[in-house]
């Protein structure tokens, strides 16, 4: 059985704390789905994006570790560039349960800034790295402005918040697109059906 | 798979009010584990010869959860219950 309480104030802790650079938020209405968020470390190709972290508990949790995946498309030689999976031993066989989903998210900022080509996750991405690391700063950079940006966040929000009001997601996503991202104009065309 | 990444002991991660709550599932310790609901209920807090303390039904379920070495959540020694 998922410990509910021990989530409920891991998401009271991490939220708290403003300047860490990590939140954590409710997908739907069950706390065994979450979504994390990570600003880009300075300083790195990554700074200026806002990556976002698909968080799911399973039911051992804290015993078993939270299974993380990188849902913004991120350029990095230990994080699948195809489908965002991570190889980090605290996601693995170092967790411990006096972790939280908040050292796990600021462990995954500190992989950002620290990539161990050596190790890779994505082959790909790691040659270039070790080969042609002048390259592979130039792709990091154009994922981070290409998929990271904060802007893509907003969206997030605005369709979080018409999804509450009672709209269907996708029917929202389509609205909101089709509006340009103007929420006014999208809640307007949601309510004339 | 990424190791060591600059690895913090675990105890410099915690949260603010360590020493009077439980580093599994983060309950006080004058209260109970979340198995045990009703304040009364026998839930007795143990520790390690590291001198980490836990409820014993958390620690206990984190150690059986653990093959073949249970370390400790706290500093990853070895845990051994102090004798
Ligand atoms: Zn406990
Ligand atoms: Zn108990
Ligand atoms: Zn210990």
């Amino acid at each position: 059985m998922l410990d509910l309480s021990r989530v409920q104030k891991e998401l009271v802790d991490c939220n708290r704390d403003k300047s860490s650079g990590v939140s954590i938020d409710l997908v739907g209405d069950q706390l065994s789905h979450l979504a994390g968020t990570i600003s880009g470390p300075i300083g790195t190709p990554y700074e200026g994006g806002v990556f976002r972290i698909d968080i799911r508990l399973p039911d051992g949790y804290p015993f078993e570790p939270p299974k993380m995946q990188f849902v913004t498309k991120v350029w990095h030689p230990n994080i699948s560039s195809q489908n965002g999976a991570i190889c980090l031993d605290i996601l693995k066989d170092q967790w411990s349960p006096a972790l939280t989903l908040k050292t796990a998210l600021l462990s995954l900022q500190a992989l950002l800034s620290a990539p161990e080509p050596d190790d890779p996750q994505d082959a790909v991405v790691a040659q270039q790295y070790l080969r042609d690391y002048p390259t592979f700063l130039g792709t990091a950079r154009y994922w981070t402005e290409a998929f990271a940006r904060r802007v893509s966040i907003g969206t997030e929000e605005k369709v979080q918040k018409l999804v509450e009001m009672g709209f269907p997601e996708a029917l929202v996503r389509t609205t909101l697109e089709n509006a340009g991202g103007d929420e006014n104009m999208a809640l307007e065309k949601l309510c004339s059906g | 798979m990424v190791r060591n990444l600059g690895w913090h002991p675990v105890a410099s991660w915690t949260w603010d009010a360590q020493d009077e709550t439980c580093g599994i599932c983060r309950m006080a310790f004058d209260g109970c584990c979340p198995d045990c609901k009703f304040p009364g209920d026998d839930c007795p807090l143990i520790w390690g010869a590291c001198n980490h303390a836990f409820h014993l039904h958390c620690i206990l379920k984190w150690v059986n959860s653990q093959t073949p070495q249970p370390h400790c959540p706290m500093c990853r020694r070895e845990w051994q219950f102090k004798g």
